[in-house]
């Protein structure tokens, strides 16, 4: 019997259904919050979002949840996962609508795709993509090479000079499709939308 | 790289999914119905994106909706747009906090202008598809038409166009009336409306009856992904076999690995409702 318990941040910016509703059908229990408190004593939190990354800063720092994912992850290591916009906000900072410091557990900053970058092709950067994966970390176990994940999304990390495992997608530019460093993991697709390639990550990630 | 998207889209309209003719509404079946016909749980193997419209032509009941689409996404792990009557933001949350990852709107492109800008500025201009619905006139012209295909606005549909595509939005739907459920196959003159550089990703809806259509729509290089709304034409296995047979016609859709949910997931699902 699978016992995984799962903190989902609910900060008013997310698919929280679709997130919750695929860790559920694998067996997990749970708890979807926004109390500050709880989510500072959280063993596994998840960080999903839609939305503007300014609005969704402001609404983590208005709602105390700043400092509470920040001592939960940092001094007691509780295993975190930010998706799409959750992971971007894990940046050092987005220059989506003005200038906005993000949560800084990833070393990189959150900008949007540029002409230049995308050439020909359109932005958003919408659809199933192939990531390229480190197959030495966690994420992506039991998972063949280069499957197909689904993304939403016009803006874009780039893969930090570090010693963490660093997943890309190329759209013109190679740009950060997940992240894992410790206990602190990422995706910049929707791995509770990417069908059994998600489904079998996101267990990845709870049994960790 | 970045695979085609094959979408099936859902007519929902007051308790019951609907086949629309031309925009003439029949309701099929409810919920029970639909689920026994069109197994979402394996269905969605077959697509890359479900579209769910509510397109009640009375007063909606967005709450109700809401129920529906929450029932859709069990087990469902599949993007969803979901669309119909979304005049403000208020309704854009509720659709996105039940399932939805992305907001579709028509009627308001043309009239309250500012639903674009808003939406993009909560949500981001990946959440906002812009759907269009073109109709010929009697010389043969295609024309714009809002309020599930009550209102008929003037000006040139290209011009229209031009301007929902400098809006916050992320994608473009492009619906053909005069096509939609005759399942006579996708009208491509509507992509002739379109400039000769269209930097949002484009979906082409209406008319799509079989596997040959789709096809023909996914090889037009202006197309990113194609939307079929036939209920009958692809019922039971239809889009597993609609599938199947455009990855043989060499279309690249992203494949799955089923393993998974049938070996390694030893719970079941919990009651969602």
């Amino acid at each position: 019997m699978k016992n995984y318990k799962a903190t989902v941040i609910d900060y008013g910016m997310g698919n929280i259904w679709s997130v919750t509703s695929a860790l559920q059908y694998l067996g997990c229990e749970v708890d979807v919050s926004s109390d500050a408190l709880i989510i500072e004593r959280a063993q596994t939190l998840i960080l999903p979002g839609v939305g503007s990354f300014r609005k969704a800063m402001n609404a983590l720092i208005s709602m105390n949840l700043e400092a509470s994912i920040l001592n939960s992850v940092l001094a007691r290591k509780a295993k975190f996962l930010g998706i799409c916009l959750g992971m971007q906000l894990m940046g050092t900072k987005s220059t989506e609508d003005g200038e906005t410091k993000g949560l800084g557990l990833i070393p990189s900053s959150v900008d949007k795709f540029s002409s230049s970058e995308v050439a020909d092709r359109k932005v958003p950067h919408i659809g199933f993509d192939q990531v390229h994966f480190d197959s030495d970390g966690n994420l992506f176990k039991g998972i063949s090479g280069n499957q197909d994940f689904y993304f939403v999304h016009s803006y874009r990390m780039l893969p930090p000079d570090s010693k963490a495992g660093l997943s890309t997608c190329n759209y013109g530019i190679d740009f950060l499709a997940a992240y894992e460093n410790d206990n602190i993991f990422a995706t910049q697709f929707h791995p509770e939308k990417s069908q059994t390639n998600g489904l079998r990550l996101l267990d990845n990630f709870l049994k960790v | 790289m970045l695979k085609k998207r094959l979408i099936f889209t859902l007519l929902y309209s007051n308790g019951s999914f609907m086949l629309s003719r031309n925009f003439r509404l029949q309701a099929v079946g409810n919920l029970a119905w639909l689920q026994r016909n069109y197994d979402f749980s394996q269905i969605s193997y077959s697509i890359d994106e479900l579209v769910v419209l509510d397109v009640t032509r009375e007063k909606r009941n967005i709450d109700k909706f809401c129920e529906v689409l929450k029932s859709l996404t069990i087990n469902n792990f599949v993007p969803i747009t979901a669309g119909g009557g979304v005049w403000d933001v208020d309704s854009a949350q509720k659709l996105l906090r039940s399932g939805a990852d992305k907001i579709l709107i028509n009627s308001s492109l043309f009239i309250e202008r500012y639903l674009a800008k808003e939406l993009s500025e909560e949500y981001g201009q990946q959440c906002v598809v812009a759907s269009i619905d073109l109709k010929r006139s009697k010389v043969g012209e295609l024309q714009v038409l809002s309020h599930n295909g009550s209102k008929l606005h003037e000006s040139p549909a290209r011009e229209l166009i031009d301007s929902v595509l400098t809006m916050e939005v992320g994608e473009i739907y492009l619906n053909s009336v005069d096509r939609d459920g005759t399942g006579q196959g996708l009208d491509f003159e509507v992509l002739e409306l379109l400039p000769a550089r269209v930097n949002k990703p484009v979906i082409l809806a209406g008319g799509a009856g079989n596997s040959n259509h789709l096809l023909l729509g996914f090889k037009d290089s202006r197309v990113d992904a194609v939307a079929t709304a036939n209920l009958f034409n692809f019922v039971g296995d239809g889009l597993k076999k609609a599938r199947h047979e455009l990855v043989l016609g060499g279309i690249r859709l992203p494949m799955w690995d089923l393993g998974f949910r049938n070996s390694d997931v030893t719970s079941l699902p919990q009651n969602l409702g």
